[in-house]
């Protein structure tokens, strides 16, 4: 029975050689974008689930919350949370911290730079981290040890076969400005591409390398530590969390006893999931609600390609009718035809996937250069995706042929059997619904994705507010150099101005600083950023009353060499944004105000404005411009701003590598480009904006394969019709005319169902953006006048066809 | 075999309703050979179309072997029509994409026989009706007495004791239609009841009674005088 219905089912597909390929192709192509596309989402969402019991192990992030100013996440926890943790849990079956620490490390004679996990007791344990050579129980017993991955140990030691040779090689490491030695004891697998803390390096933590480190103490005031804890399968981590305000707040040392209780720093602890960590964690930079979208685009493909089956499938109803009828007559009953038909199209369906898979498999490596991702398909290592990939196979198969197979089932045989031609069954309304469906969808893809990409484009152009153009970012420069280390730089032609801040822009700010308003009450809260008073004309940010800052002792609010003291009184700039919440009109209104600025809740300063300069973007280029104070602080203004030659740009960046290495002989120098930093702000809506513009192209790819289809058929049957108005005298044009109209009804009405669907839902997609394009109908019209274009595009060559055959032909046809 | 009482088919449309069949008393024997005749659009495929389970009649009672049929659901007068009925019609209804043989033996797919069996069936049916020659031809390339024959296989290999043929000489030439018709009374002389509908004289002549149809009424039935 099986083999009958699998010849049958041939035949028919190579009976009707246009539309089996049609139907393949559209499928094929809507099934491998829809696998491409939930391939990544999952990816994004397994992060992390390789670890040995990934769902049992927690992250304890802290967020620091103030009483006046806005919280600030934290992926870290002080150290004492350790142990509370363990006292106070018994669920709690292991906990292992460590410090995660950038620096340079140096390898025979050259610097690299390299995270460094410093790693508190129990971690090897923990975190099951296997070893490739070594000894994983020995190799961090002993201080001056040091695991790194494989790919590190091929990177170093580039010669490398055995990776038991690279065991005992020596490299330093550079801990708090100190070069230390150390022993590699342990070679590492590689890290998973999916884990929010690859472990390249790891040594073991030792309390006097970071001794004096501003950062960090075993108090509660510094927040250096990662810290994991896994539970015991059953329990309640909700109810965990619940009891640590109440547990935090008995062990935590309580305010100085002249300090307001209302304005204390304060922790608030979660418990993150490591699978969450990647999307949801505190430091997660990842836009979960992309993905979603993301998946809602692959879903409507899948819909479109499934309509387009299920469309040309009707369509096709007539060549076998006959053949159900007969099956009817001669026992067949409706359970049967239903299989028959179900089968063919689940059959039809796994064909398609395989051809999906092949194309999935072909576009992987493009699609990940993109992503920048590492996606693949190992169905032995994930048989589950492999069950997952044939019950999608198996339900776009059953939901593509229900309607025909249904159609089938209740045919009536009587019907079909005295009818020498077939005629155009039922169903010819149904199938205009679905052609309307599929545009509707396409059309509302593309309005959206042509919105998407102006905003990202507008956006991309909105005025920085600065002159981003050959600037260079240095971090990390110390105060104790940092004015000779200016001094040479400036005495190079090719480097025209250095600037000094905490932050540079893109990077925001985390400074929340009080000042009292013009008009009395409440403080208002405005941005902090300490500079040298070189900053703005580095970034070439004009000024909009007043002055800049100075090198004059009233314009410094905490100098190099008053051993870290702020004054009680300086002199600071705010931007215009500030000056408005400030309460002034305009900005010239402020110049001269002089007013309390809280630094934090116990220390303030008596500060007197001098200048406003125009508002210029400083955090995420999404968002609005907020208030800014600016002020100079010798001690904190490790970034230096290069603007540099542009003709001479690599002469400058030379100029910069030998003073870096003058003065920094073991740290390697890293800079950044503005334009880069800037760009990379847009970098995920771009890509994101170039994806939906991708799939949208394949989603009109697969409705305009079904339009064709589609239009062939319909063409075959009015061939008599036609025949008909010829002999009656319509020209050319006349049938040309009729028949294009046919066809560009069904889009016109999916415009109209597309268009509200798409404003709405941009309408909503833009509130997110402070600088937003306005919806215009203008490019909608654009999109539709494409749409209408490609259906003619699509149907042409068979009207023309058809238009130009003579009439008797046409007539004879039957 | 079978009994029609008082039975009536009414098509409904919009506007109209056409009486195909009007208070229609039949009989038929088991082993009978019925031909049925009357000008277009009496109602004669209607009629035929009830008989064989195809259709349900408006109103009336139909007595199948003993069973009131009038009221059964599709699946079950599929059941029964599956067991019981053959059908051969005009236009041959072959299936394009089918061989000969394999046409054949798609009455016997849906009746649970083992695949080796149901080539047994097919040989030897295909050998009665003289097409063994071009079993694994394509309907298409068959001419039209010979995609008959396939058609009149077709409808006997599953043991039917009732074919129900519409016009089955329609599309033939004179020649075609006389070698079908020789294959039906030799069918039914081996016992299978046949009930044709024709608009031949001479094709009705092969059958034993004619029952005369004129606007969904049954006029005249006449008995063919013993040879
Ligand atoms: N599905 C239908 N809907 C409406 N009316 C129908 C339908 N089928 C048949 N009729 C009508 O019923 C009547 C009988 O039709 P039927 O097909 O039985 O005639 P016939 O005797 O077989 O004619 P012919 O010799 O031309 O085949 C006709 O008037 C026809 O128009
Ligand atoms: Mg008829």
């Amino acid at each position: 029975m099986i083999r009958h219905y699998l010849k049958i089912a041939g035949r028919a597909m190579a009976r009707n050689k246009l539309f089996s390929f049609l139907n393949m192709a559209g499928l094929a192509i809507g099934l491998a974008a829809f696998i491409l596309i939930t391939l990544f989402v999952h990816n994004e969402f397994s992060w992390d689930d390789h670890w040995q019991r990934s769902e049992d192990i927690y992250r304890v992030e802290g967020t620091i919350t103030f009483p006046v100013r806005e919280d600030r996440p934290t992926p870290n926890a002080p150290g004492p949370v350790k142990d509370l943790l363990e006292q106070s849990f018994s669920g709690v079956e292991a906990i292992a911290r460590h410090i995660v620490y950038p620096t340079t490390v140096k390898v025979g004679e050259t610097l690299y730079a390299q995270q460094v996990i410093h790693a508190d007791n129990g971690f090897m344990d923990f975190w099951n981290v296997p070893l490739l050579a070594g000894d994983s129980g020995q190799a961090l017993s002993d201080p001056s040890g040091v695991i790194i991955s494989e790919r590190l140990a091929r990177t170093y030691f580039t010669n490398t076969v055995a990776l038991t040779d690279v065991l005992g090689s020596t490299i330093s490491v550079n801990i708090q400005g100190q070069m230390k030695m150390f022993r590699i004891t342990g070679v590492a697998k590689n890290p998973a591409d999916t884990t929010h803390a690859p472990m390249d390096m790891i040594v073991r933590f030792n309390r006097q390398n970071f001794d004096g480190a501003r950062w960090f103490s075993d108090g509660w005031r510094s927040n250096p530590w990662k810290t994991y804890i896994r539970v015991a399968p059953d329990v309640d981590v909700a109810a965990m969390e619940a009891e640590l305000p109440k547990l935090l707040e008995a062990a935590m040392p309580p305010a100085a006893a002249d300090q307001d209780p209302a304005r204390r720093r304060g922790l608030v602890l979660d418990l993150r999931a490591v699978g969450d960590i990647h999307l949801y964690g505190n430091d997660s930079s990842a836009d979960v609600s992309s993905l979603y979208g993301m998946l809602a685009i692959a879903f409507l493909i899948l819909l479109i390609a499934v309509i387009n089956f299920l469309n040309l499938s009707m369509a096709r109803v007539a060549y076998r009718s006959r053949e159900v009828a007969v099956r009817k007559v001669v026992g067949a009953g409706n359970t049967q035809i239903m299989q028959q038909f179900l089968g063919e199209s689940v059959l039809f369906a796994f064909v398609s996937l395989l051809l999906a898979l092949v194309m999935v498999e072909v576009s992987l490596p493009y699609y990940n250069a993109f992503l920048n991702a590492v996606i693949e398909i190992d169905f032995l290592a994930e048989p589950l995706v492999l069950v997952l990939i044939l019950l999608l196979g198996l339900g776009v198969g059953l939901s593509a042929g229900s309607f025909h197979a249904l159609y089938f089932a209740y045919l009536k045989p009587g019907e079909v059997l005295y009818n020498n031609s077939s005629d155009n069954p039922g169903g010819s309304f149904f199938r205009k619904v679905l052609v309307v469906g599929q545009f509707t969808i396409a059309i509302a893809l593309m309005t959206v994705a042509v919105f998407v990409n102006r905003q990202i484009e507008y956006a991309s152009r909105v005025d920085l507010g600065f002159d981003d153009q050959n600037l260079l970012v240095v971090s990390g420069v110390t105060a104790d150099v940092s004015d000779t280390f200016k001094q040479t730089l400036l005495s190079s032609p090719f480097i025209s101005a250095v600037g000094r801040s905490s932050d540079v822009p893109t990077e925001g700010s985390e400074d929340r600083l009080q000042i009292l308003p013009n008009a009395g009450g409440e403080k208002v809260t405005l941005d902090g950023l300490p500079i040298g008073p070189d900053f703005f004309s580095v970034y070439n940010i004009p000024l909009a009353a007043g002055r800049y800052l100075t090198n004059a002792e009233p314009d410094i609010l905490r100098s190099r060499l008053e051993e870290g003291e702020y004054r009680g009184a300086a002199n600071i700039l705010i931007n215009a944004a500030g000056a408005k919440v400030l309460g002034f009109d305009t900005p010239e209104a402020a110049v001269g105000y002089v007013g309390q600025v809280n630094l934090s809740t116990s220390l303030a300063f008596e500060g007197r404005i001098v200048g406003i300069v125009q508002d210029f973007h400083f955090d995420s280029l999404r968002s609005a411009i907020r208030p800014g104070v600016y002020y100079v602080d010798q001690m904190r203004i490790p970034d230096m701003t290069l603007r540099i030659d542009s003709k001479n740009r690599d002469a400058a960046i030379s100029v910069l590598e030998e003073a870096w290495r003058e003065f920094f002989p073991s740290d390697l120098l890293a800079y950044r480009e503005m334009t880069q930093m800037v760009e990379d702000q847009y970098q995920l809506d771009m890509r994101l904006g170039t994806m939906l513009t991708g799939f949208t192209i394949l989603a009109f790819v697969i409705s305009c394969l079904g339009l064709y289809g589609l239009a062939a058929f319909m063409i075959e049957r009015r061939t008599r019709e036609i025949g008909i108005r010829k002999v009656l005298g319509a020209a050319v044009p006349d049938i040309m005319g009729l028949l294009l109209w046919q066809f560009s009804k069904p889009i016109l009405i999916a415009i109209l169902i597309a268009g509200p669907f798409a404003f709405l839902f941009l309408q909503d997609w833009l509130q997110a953006f402070a600088y937003r394009i306005d919806l215009t109908l203008l490019p909608f019209i654009g999109v539709c006048s494409a749409t209408l274009m490609i259906g003619w595009v699509t149907v042409f060559g068979h009207v023309l066809a058809v238009s130009r055959k003579p009439p008797i032909t046409a007539i004879r046809y039957e | 075999m079978l009994k029609l009482h008082n039975l009536s088919k009414v098509y409904r449309s919009d506007e109209v309703e056409t009486v195909a069949l009007n208070s229609i008393n039949i009989e038929i024997e088991q082993g009978e050979f019925v031909a049925i005749m009357g000008p277009s659009g009496c109602g004669k495929s209607t009629l035929l179309n009830i008989v064989g389970m195809l259709d349900s009649p408006s109103s009336g009672e139909y007595i199948f072997m003993d069973e009131d049929v009038a009221g059964y659901s599709e699946a079950q007068l599929s059941e029964i029509r599956k067991h019981n009925i053959g059908f051969i019609f005009q236009s041959f209804n072959l299936i394009d994409e089918l061989t000969v043989e394999e046409n054949i033996e798609l009455a016997l797919l849906y009746h649970n026989i083992p695949a080796s069996e149901r080539k047994a069936r097919v040989a030897k049916v295909m050998d009665k009706v003289g097409i063994a020659h071009r079993a694994s031809h394509m309907p298409s390339q068959l001419s039209g007495g010979q995609q008959q024959r396939v058609a009149v296989a077709r409808a006997v290999v599953g043991d039917q004791a009732m074919i129900l043929a519409d016009e089955p000489t329609g599309n033939l030439d004179s020649a075609h239609g006389q070698e079908v018709m020789e294959m039906l009374q030799s069918l039914n002389e081996e016992g299978t009841t046949i009930v044709m509908v024709t608009h031949s004289p001479a094709h009705a002549d092969y059958a034993r009674r004619t029952i005369n149809l004129f606007d969904g009424h049954v006029v005249t039935e006449n008995l063919r005088a013993a040879e």
